[in-house]
């Protein structure tokens, strides 16, 4: 330490004391990843949007999701569902059942079904019947302290209520107005929209599944994959819209197709069309551009005594990947499958349609033996990549979910203890992480809170809409 | 679509008239031999890429491979055998389980043995929906669901995952 205090030397300061000792002390970069996103602890964390504020008339997955993302990051998302029965999601899936009371409080006995899940946490859920005109003074209120609106009626139904981009703006010219649904404008502008028609009309259906040669069918993905898809698509066109506004200050009105959502995600299907002629055909759980790789059944269940049955007779697929050909010789050499390797040794032999089938019906007949498992061991052991099909409970139980935070638990406020698996959509962050404060909320539960403390209704006034059904 | 064999054996001094359907994620390319789930009767198919290349033919005596996966009586009202009806249609592993056959199954735990709150009935204390947003108290407001978790806590069934 020096005599005079006023001087600072860094040989006094904490912390390394030349470039070599800093580069030293960095943490791995495992730990320094760990310590940077901290899964568990985004509390503490500032919010990305915080101050904007967003309006939702939406129902189902598609456009609740790109309302979702907003809330997850920041936002206060003001859900608008129809009173005293709230969004038809709600009703449904899985199973038609419902499972968490209540739905509303004039229900006590109805609640909502578990595919609701994700595509509304964190909103703030209030009830309008916007369409009547006596509601309507409320309705623009809240469009001119808010950023946004998010809307998924047919074409022009929000026109002729006078509550589209080209009303709204006039009272808001801030104001940024999505609609989100089946085909826009154009020739097929009244046809509604289902994840499974964005699935199909857009040709994704088209190259998914196996090919009818070996018993396949267009396959539409279990989940209602294009909704989530394509409401994730609106998100990134409303902070594109949020980033123009803070330039111009001006609104902007989005117009999401979801038909056209599958577009973006196939890949090569229409320029090869576009050059060659060739329209794309599916290839199912095998590769067009690469062989090995795919998956295969094997022969025994890797839980033969479980009671559930996805785990007794499904847990029995494998991926495998080895299409360099360092990789498929050693492939070869593991099966046995010498005979194939003299056939296909170059990339271009095996990946033709012919040497595919061969190749993968030799590699189910050698894995008819063994169990998920043990084909992956094997292939592992040999330095090729290769993993099982894992299904819900498993991808439960990974430790790499786990630390990562990618699933969890969490307590809710009315619901008690969900396990959730959303969240992840904008993937991990370090400064402003996306987190949960709620999965959803029941029909008008915020009633009171927006009309009254953010508008400044007086209760006698909410009483008295709620008496009408009007909230 | 599918293919059927539609049985019109005698049965019981009537034409059986029962339409057997054969669905393609099992028949597509297959050969052997299927009962008639109302009579009995055993069918020889051969099927190819989904059609049908040989048969139905009537093969008495024979023990059948497997069964329809579902059959129903037009003629007759439309009397149904669903999937996995013992001895008559394919047994389905996928069977839902009794708790998902149309009533709502009141889940009080969540698997790791944490209260899962939103269940019905709501005790009266509990208030109207969004009365308690942020706090549910459930050792006030539903105390018969406080003491079940006490209990499943003494009995270490409560875990962290």
């Amino acid at each position: 330490m020096t005599k005079d205090p006023r001087v600072t030397r860094i040989e006094d300061l904490p912390g390394p004391k030349s470039k070599e000792e800093l580069e030293e002390m960095k943490a791995p970069y495992e730990e320094y990843c760990k310590a940077q996103f901290d899964p568990g602890n985004e509390f503490s964390k500032p919010q990305s949007l915080k101050g904007i504020r967003w309006l939702s008339t939406t129902m189902y997955i598609f456009t609740p999701h790109s309302v979702s993302n907003l809330a997850e990051l920041g936002a206060d998302v003001i859900k608008v569902e129809m009173p005293r029965m709230g969004d038809p999601m709600r009703h449904c899936a899985p199973f038609n059942e419902t499972y968490l009371y209540p739905l509303h409080d004039t229900r006590p006995m109805t609640g909502t079904g578990m595919g609701f899940l994700n595509a509304n946490p964190n909103e703030y859920h209030i009830s309008m019947d916007y369409h009547i005109d006596d509601i309507k003074e409320a309705f623009y209120a809240l469009v001119r302290m808010s950023d946004g609106l998010t809307q998924c009626y047919r074409p022009g139904t929000f026109d002729r209520w006078k509550q589209s981009y080209r009303y709204l703006m006039e009272i808001n010219p801030r104001f940024i107005s999505v609609w989100g649904g089946g085909f826009g404008y154009g020739p097929k502008v009244f046809g509604g929209s289902y994840d499974i028609l964005g699935q199909a009309h857009a040709g994704l259906a088209s190259v998914t599944g196996f090919h009818e040669y070996v018993g396949g069918h267009p396959t539409k993905h279990s989940n209602w994959n294009i909704d989530w898809y394509s409401g994730t698509q609106i998100t990134f066109g409303i902070l594109a819209a949020i980033h123009w506004r803070e330039k111009t200050g001006l609104g902007t009105k989005i117009e999401f197709s979801q038909v056209q959502a599958a577009t973006r995600c196939l890949g090569y299907a229409a320029p090869l069309y576009g050059r060659f002629g060739i329209v794309r055909q599916r290839w199912g759980n095998w590769d067009t551009q690469l062989c090995a790789h795919g998956i295969i059944l094997c022969g025994k269940s890797d839980y033969p005594d479980a009671e559930n049955p996805q785990d007794r007779l499904e847990a029995r697929y494998a991926m495998i990947s080895a299409f360099q050909d360092e990789d498929w010789k050693e492939l070869c050499k593991i099966t046995g499958m010498k005979d194939l390797y003299d056939k296909y040794k170059s990339h271009k032999e095996r990946v033709e349609a012919e040497a595919q089938i061969e190749i993968y019906a030799a590699l189910e007949k050698w894995a008819a033996d063994k169990s998920r498992s043990e084909v992956v061991k094997i292939c592992q052991d040999a330095g090729l990549l290769a993993e099982p099909v894992m299904n819900d409970r498993e991808v439960y139980e990974s430790t790499h979910y786990r630390e990562r935070g990618t699933v969890r638990w969490m307590d809710d406020p009315i619901f008690g203890d969900v396990l959730q698996h959303g969240s992840y959509s904008a993937g991990l962050m370090s400064k402003t992480p996306r987190r949960l404060f709620w999965i959803w909320r029941p029909v008008g539960a915020d009633n009171v809170k927006i009309y009254h403390e953010l508008l400044g209704y007086p209760t006698s006034k909410i009483e008295e809409w709620y008496a009408k059904a009007w909230i | 679509m599918c293919d059927i064999i539609w049985c019109k054996k005698d049965f019981e001094g009537e034409p059986c008239n029962t339409i057997n359907y054969l669905d393609p994620y099992c028949f597509w390319n297959w050969e052997g031999t299927i009962n008639c789930a109302e009579c009995g009767a055993v069918y020889y198919i051969h099927m190819i890429q989904g059609k049908m290349y040989k048969g139905p033919e009537e093969r008495p005596g024979e023990k059948p491979d497997t069964s329809p996966l579902y059959a129903d009586k037009p003629l007759d009202g439309y009397r149904f055998y669903g999937a996995g009806v013992e001895g008559r249609t394919r047994p389905f592993e996928c069977l839902p389980r009794d708790i998902y056959l149309g009533v709502p199954d009141m889940v009080k735990f969540s698997i790791r043995g944490k209260p899962v709150r939103g269940h019905r009935p709501q005790p009266p204390s509990a208030g109207i929906a969004g009365s308690f947003g942020f706090d549910w108290n459930i050792k006030k407001l539903s105390p018969d669901l406080y003491e079940e978790y006490q209990q499943k806590i003494k009995n270490g069934e409560v875990t962290d995952w």
